[in-house]
């Protein structure tokens, strides 16, 4: 629709987003570089190419701190309260869009509040509601917590389940299926492409979360890669070589999930925010 | 859609789960704003003496004003100065300048990045002594551009904002982004024909139209604004750095409710009443926006 912009002005807005976009650059890439040299050489020759190439870092912190642990806590985390999540979002937004009854909006409308009141707020009663269920320190407490935190996510399903043709339902009932046949093997399957939008924008929001885990993980056992990271930077200055090998595992991940899946979260994330 | 009973089955679990643990707690934190309580033993009811000093007594007001101001700060920095680059940004890429798919990704990059990583390429790039800007400086023969960053009160807050918002801009780049898509084609054309400058069609006939999508920003980024917590409480720490030039009311609250661990001072009750002085705040000031914006765009 537009032609391809060739005047001046155009040339100098490459230049300037090309020196924004170099900031993430330089710095992750200073991350993973610094990440291969020893102590001495980070000393004396900071921001230049290692001299010799070394693992210490991460034999460091992956066996002797056991950051290991730490990474399949992170995994084994998200990866259930995704699942826990899609399960559960995907059940209640089929409710909610497919079925005709009294106060349906206004539930919908219940079920959106979570968008606008972030959980950070009530974090103090939820304190006492989790200390109370014995849920404090244990991965089931956040699997339950990032489960509840379900508005953003019913929102997408809510939409995607709402366009479906009413036709696809009433077929499958008249060849007498349940309800319950329905959505599990005519909905979740066409759901597919939703569901891995909404997996991959959990996956980088579960991941990197800070607040939860610090408030509800307070158990070093049970800490997740995040927690660890910061619990490194805490004393920077006596391990901040070992900072760079274990922030560069954590990253790996996420860059690997962004650089394959970013059209899938970047349009979950711009469809879950524009209503009317 | 069907009449059928079904429905129930299907909400029931998670509208337990969202209950109990999203609006439950909400309602919770009010009923707690009217306590002492130290979280163990009893709770005495003390009508609305935690809300009296919060805004009235004069130390506690203090650090209160502080961070609110801060939070209110950094939200219209969001407001003024970041929504008009995130939408400058989507209009470069909407309009395919070259690179245009490349710069779309790399924006949006530092959003995946975890906060504690965020925290340790601030202290990277900004540590007076080891920090990259600083020795750029000296090897460039700069010395007289050399800085404290963070350990300087005048610009501390700044460099702290700017930090959030290279993390988080993308987000709304991307939601403007999507809406620009639904700008109608013929529409711009025929305004092309008409000899309308770049400058005269953005204003006139592609601004209104993402409207929906500014609204959303605007409102999203002040809920964000307002519950700051992660890159400051890594950044700058749970008191707020110096003068307490870092401090937001989520670091203020987050300071009270789990004190013992901090400060050997638990206020549950007093937590409480930040939560909800906090909760009200985002309640108005969405409730405000919804207004305005009702207003200006009605009127067009």
């Amino acid at each position: 629709m537009y032609k391809k912009r060739q005047g001046i002005g155009s040339w100098i807005a490459t230049i300037l987003l090309t020196l924004y976009c170099l900031i993430a650059i330089v710095l992750i890439g200073n991350m993973v570089i610094s990440s291969f040299k020893t102590k001495q050489d980070l000393l004396f020759n900071t921001f230049g190419f290692p001299t010799k190439i070394s693992f210490e870092n991460y034999r460091q912190v992956l066996v002797k701190d056991t950051l290991y642990k730490n990474f399949f806590n992170s995994i084994i985390l998200t990866t259930l309260s995704i699942a826990s999540l899609i399960f559960f979002s995907s059940m209640t937004a089929y409710g909610l869009s497919r079925y005709r009854f009294k106060g349906r909006q206004a539930l919908e409308m219940y079920f959106l509040l979570g968008l606008m009141f972030p959980i950070q707020i009530a974090i103090l009663p939820l304190f006492i509601i989790m200390r109370t269920l014995k849920l404090t320190n244990t991965f089931l407490g956040m699997i339950i917590l990032y489960t509840a935190n379900m508005s953003f996510s019913l929102f997408i399903f809510t939409q995607f389940f709402k366009e479906l043709p009413a036709a696809l339902h009433e077929s499958a009932v008249i060849d007498g299926a349940s309800e319950v046949t329905i959505f599990l093997r005519i909905m979740v399957p066409i759901s597919k492409p939703v569901i891995f939008t909404v997996m991959t924008v959990s996956f980088v929001q579960i991941w990197n979360d800070f607040y939860l885990p610090l408030v509800f993980l307070a158990k070093r056992s049970l800490h997740t890669l995040t927690l660890a990271i910061y619990q490194y930077l805490a004393n920077f200055l006596a391990y901040w070589n070992y900072v760079f090998a274990a922030a560069t595992l954590s990253l790996i991940p996420v860059i690997i999930v962004f650089v394959v899946f970013s059209d899938q979260i970047i349009s979950g994330l711009a469809s879950g925010s524009i209503k009317e | 859609m069907t009449k059928s009973k079904a429905y129930i089955g299907f909400i029931t679990p998670g509208f337990i789960l969202y209950t109990l643990f999203m609006i439950v707690p909400l309602g919770f934190a009010i009923y707690y704003s009217f306590f002492s309580w130290s979280g163990m033993g009893a709770m005495e009811f003390i009508g609305l003496d935690n809300f009296k000093r919060i805004f009235f007594e004069p130390r506690m007001s203090g650090i209160f004003r502080n961070a609110l101001g801060n939070n209110l700060r950094y939200m219209a920095i969001a407001i003024f100065v970041f929504i008009p680059i995130q939408v400058l940004m989507a209009y470069l890429i909407h309009l395919q300048i070259r690179g245009h798919k490349m710069f779309r990704l790399m924006i949006f990059l530092p959003y995946v990045i975890s906060p504690s990583i965020v925290g340790f390429f601030t202290l990277l790039v900004f540590d007076p002594n080891i920090g990259m800007l600083n020795n750029l400086f000296i090897s460039l023969g700069l010395p007289q551009l050399v800085s404290a960053w963070f350990g300087s009160p005048n610009i501390a807050f700044y460099l702290l904002v700017a930090v959030i918002g290279w993390n988080g801009i993308g987000v709304g780049m991307v939601i403007i982004l999507a809406n620009m898509k639904n700008i109608p084609e013929d529409v711009v054309e025929a305004s092309i024909i008409d000899g309308a400058s770049t400058w005269q069609r953005f204003w006139r006939i592609e601004l209104p139209f993402l409207q929906p999508s500014i609204v959303n920003v605007v409102v999203l980024s002040s809920i964000f604004a307002l519950t700051q917590f992660d890159i400051p409480f890594i950044v700058g720490g749970l008191n707020g750095g110096i003068n307490g030039k870092l401090d937001f009311l989520n670091l203020m609250f987050f300071r009270y409710t789990f004190g013992d661990a901090y400060f050997g001072e638990t206020a549950l009750g007093f937590g409480a009443a930040i939560s909800v002085v906090v909760f009200s705040i985002i309640f108005v000031i969405a409730l405000l926006q919804k207004l305005v914006f009702n207003r200006v765009f009605n009127r067009r």
